[in-house]
């Protein structure tokens, strides 16, 4: 071997690993990922006590990991080997046809899910109410045919038939509502989400259960387009940087709709599109300014009082229910933690709507509290 | 701390290396035994303690060995009470929770749920090895502290071998060189090593990882096949990466270790397997368990009962469970045919054997790496269409699909073909051609620790 190629090998890899050593010194740390959307760890405070139970060491390399220098562009350029590769997915997230990322929805654990039936169960029996569950199925069901061929992936239908064969609330049937609109822009590409114009489809199926009077039907409405650059979750977390972003509509204006908003337990003024929001990585918390515990809503038009318990795919749903409630309360269950037959016993409520995505509803451990 | 982490390669590393080749030649060995403790304790500080007890006991132990060389009966008291303890340690810290478990009957027999203190498997075996081969006159006493406690926690080999014995690298403790090329073999050798363990083992192990989650009964035998298969690809590439990783290591600080692995998925044989699959471990076992125990030489029987003590040890040393001790037998009983009758057979056909032998891995990896019983004997049972569910299904259609293109990488960095190749290279090409992937491994590497939700160690059991 020619004396020269050792000390190219040699010099390749040193540069490589000093390079990166220094720039990682001195740059500084960031404390939140637009890219991933989420926070990154900061250096850890070091204390002997945290040495010795090894949560030092732990949040230290969690930290080297999360502020290693160009973190954007490694993640972007791992998916893209993992493509290269041959992969169909990358953490979870599936490349679909349609330039489309679907998260993988995984069998879920039976004893959560049973849990969650009968908290439904439990509030039904609780309360003079009318109680509706609506279950949305994700795009990984309606867009199936968008999926890597025989893509590993649960049977979000299959979960939806068997709860609702399981409950005593009045069950809406928002799958096959979406299931006939399956060939229009119903999900966001790269989100998890439903976008505006699903939720509208899925409005009619549960103002029809509640009110006995459905929905109109999309195009009767005047939509606006208030961002071309939405990014999702599903986009965040595969890396698939290559794919373009989502457009966001609005579909009802707030009109004379009052919303309070109650973050921290009191009152303040909320709203149905907070446009701040959209400068933002997480564009689709412009639909009511994102995860609350409580919302109130005056709506200005005639009916019965609604409570909605849900997560947040009902925030883009709210504002196609607006004509047909007089009142419309909203609770986040991860947030508001007090008794809910309570609630609706001192805001006299008249019929409760449990809306949930398929994915959450297996899932979410605080559920339970619907039954309280 | 792992070497496949950006904390080791980004930090650890390039301090080591800096001041390493900065400070003068006598220095050397201070700073490695400094930074050794560093890497030991990184995940567990408490247990620097133990390693530097472990030192200090078999340094004691071969100074007194020595002096009392021509003494045979006082060195060999010292000598045995030296193992004795050595492996009182490992057999307190790893074997406890078994045993107490197994004997829960014994009122005062309680699982303590220690941490395994990291490598202690390995590192124990290696330090047992010096009193040995002075005692044996196979090495000189080592009368300085800091050269033993450099060779004990040399960082390289410590957590996951290869098990390098005293006398193998001696002479290298009072002298190394500095030798360009020694550390391009370094480089280079690391680079390899990196590549299997972050592109190719954590790759397919997240294949395996999904399906050893399978329920009970959805596993089809194709699936099944497809699962342990992965596996098999995990844990040699893991384990292989790992030890090329530390010879790498060894080398870009003038060490050289022995080999650990040589292409051990193209063995014909069990017998070959055994030679080439973590070559540092049955070279140890069979140096100072089964020649000691007559090995041979005493005739068949005696000869089984050797093979079938050595391998059931060997299954133990890989973690207190039963399922390691099942593999360790397994290995014996199919041994035993091959010595018996089967190894003359074998020679018959190249193809046949060569089946025969990846069969029988498989196989024994299921054993391996599914601990609970029940549940192995159903993969296993699912291998070979016993309660499976159906011939194949389209989850193995998907992954086929997904893991096709690594699959078939993998399966032939098994051969020795990449490394023809790179011999065969005309050396202008290789001037060019060796940086070059040496840069693009160690770039696609870091992109893979960056993005790192999947990197999981192997070898906290052993």
């Amino acid at each position: 071997m020619k004396k020269g190629a050792p000390l190219a090998q040699i010099l390749v890899f040193v540069v490589f690993i000093a390079a990166f050593a220094v720039l990682n010194l001195v740059t500084p740390a960031r404390t939140f990922s637009e890219q991933e959307n989420r926070y990154l760890a900061a250096a850890p405070k070091f204390s002997f006590a945290k040495l010795f139970d090894g949560s030092f060491t732990e949040s230290f390399e969690k930290y080297v990991t999360d502020q290693f220098f160009g973190r954007d562009l490694w993640v972007a350029g791992k998916a893209r080997a993992e493509r290269a590769a041959g992969k169909t997915e990358n953490n979870n997230v599936f490349f679909c046809a349609d330039d489309t990322l679907v998260e993988r929805f995984s069998e879920p654990d039976s004893a959560q899910l049973t849990a969650n039936v009968d908290a439904v169960n439990a509030l039904a029996a609780n309360t003079d109410a009318d109680v509706y569950l609506a279950l949305i199925p994700g795009a990984a069901a309606i867009w199936s045919d968008r999926l890597p061929a025989n893509a590993d992936c649960a049977d979000q239908l299959a979960v939806i038939s068997e709860v609702y064969s399981r409950t005593d609330a009045t069950t809406i049937d928002v799958a096959g509502a979406l299931e006939a609109a399956a060939d229009e822009y119903i999900f966001y590409r790269t989100d998890h989400h439903w976008t505006s114009l699903g939720a509208c489809y899925a409005s009619d199926r549960i103002l029809s259960a509640i009110t006995g009077v459905g929905g109109k039907a999309p195009k009767s409405f005047a939509p606006k387009t208030v961002t071309t650059e939405f990014y999702g979750t599903a986009w965040s977390s595969s890396g698939a940087t290559w794919i373009p972003p989502d457009s966001i509509d609005i579909y009802v204006p707030q009109g004379d709709a009052v919303v309070k908003n109650y973050p921290h337990g009191t009152e303040e003024d909320g709203t149905l599109y907070d446009m701040s929001r959209l400068e933002t990585k997480d564009k689709y918390s412009m639909f009511c300014g994102g995860n609350t515990p409580r919302l109130h809503v005056d709506t200005g038009s005639e009916g019965p009082h609604l409570l909605v318990l849900r997560d947040s795919y009902f925030d883009s749903e709210l504002p196609f229910l607006l004509g047909s409630f007089s009142e419309i309360d909203v609770l986040d269950l991860r947030y508001f933690r007090t008794s809910v037959a309570d609630f609706i016993r001192e805001n006299g409520v008249d019929a409760v709507l449990v809306i949930y995505s398929v994915s959450n509803f297996s899932t979410d451990t605080s559920v339970f509290l619907a039954g309280r | 701390m792992v070497f496949s982490s950006l904390l080791f390669m980004f930090i650890y590393l390039p301090v080591v290396l800096a001041v390493y080749y900065l400070v003068p030649s006598k220095w050397r060995n201070v700073w490695l035994f400094i930074v050794n403790l560093v890497f030991y304790g990184w995940g567990e500080p408490v247990y620097i303690v133990l390693m530097l007890f472990s030192i200090t006991l078999n340094y004691a132990a071969g100074l007194l060995i020595a002096r009392f060389r021509d003494d045979g009966r006082r060195a060999k008291r010292v000598l045995t009470a030296c193992v004795v303890i050595n492996l009182a340690l490992l057999v307190f810290f790893k074997y406890y929770d078994f045993i107490a478990e197994n004997l829960s009957f014994i009122p005062f027999m309680k699982p303590l749920g220690l941490t395994l203190p990291i490598g202690i498997s390995f590192y124990t075996f290696q330090t047992m090895s010096y009193p040995i081969d002075v005692y044996r006159g196979d090495a000189d006493v080592q009368k300085n502290y800091v050269s033993f406690g450099t060779f004990v926690a040399l960082f390289p080999q410590l957590i996951a071998g290869p098990i390098v014995r005293y006398k193998d690298v001696a002479s290298q403790l009072a002298f190394r060189a500095n030798d360009r090329e020694q550390f391009a073999s370094g480089v280079r050798r690391f680079i390899v090593g990196l590549g299997k363990k972050v592109l190719l083992a954590n790759n397919i192990g997240m294949l395996w990882d999904t399906y050893k989650a399978m329920p009970a009964g959805s596993l089809t035998v194709a699936g099944a096949w497809l699962g342990i298969i992965a596996f098999t690809l995990q844990i040699y590439f893991d384990f292989s990466g790992y030890s090329d990783m530390a010879i790498g290591l060894g080398r870009m600080l003038g060490f050289e270790f022995l080999e650990n692995f040589n292409y051990p998925y193209i063995s014909k044989s069990i017998t070959e397997f055994w030679r080439r699959w973590h070559i540092s471990l049955s070279t140890w076992f069979r140096d100072y368990v089964y020649i000691p125990l007559g090995g041979n030489r005493k005739g068949l029987a005696r000869q089984l009962l050797n093979i079938l003590i050595v391998w059931a040890l060997t299954g133990f040393w890989h973690g207190a469970s039963w399922n390691f001790l099942l593999w360790g037998l397994y290995y014996a009983i199919w041994l035993t045919i091959e010595k018996l009758f089967l190894l003359k057979l074998l020679d018959r056909s190249r193809i046949i054997s060569h089946i025969y032998a990846l069969v029988v891995v498989i196989v024994g990896w299921a054993l391996f790496a599914i601990e609970d019983s029940g549940e192995c004997l159903r993969y296993v049972g699912a291998m070979f269409g016993v309660g499976s569910a159906g011939l194949i299904g389209p989850d193995v259609l998907y992954y086929l699909r997904s893991y096709g293109p690594s699959l078939a990488v993998m399966i032939v960095a098994c051969t020795p073909l990449g490394a023809l190749v790179m011999k065969k290279l005309p050396k202008k090409a290789a001037a060019v051609a060796i940086p070059v992937l040496i840069l693009a491994v160690l770039a696609i590497s870091t992109a893979y620790l960056v993005d790192g939700t999947y990197n999981p160690f192997l070898y906290f059991r052993f």
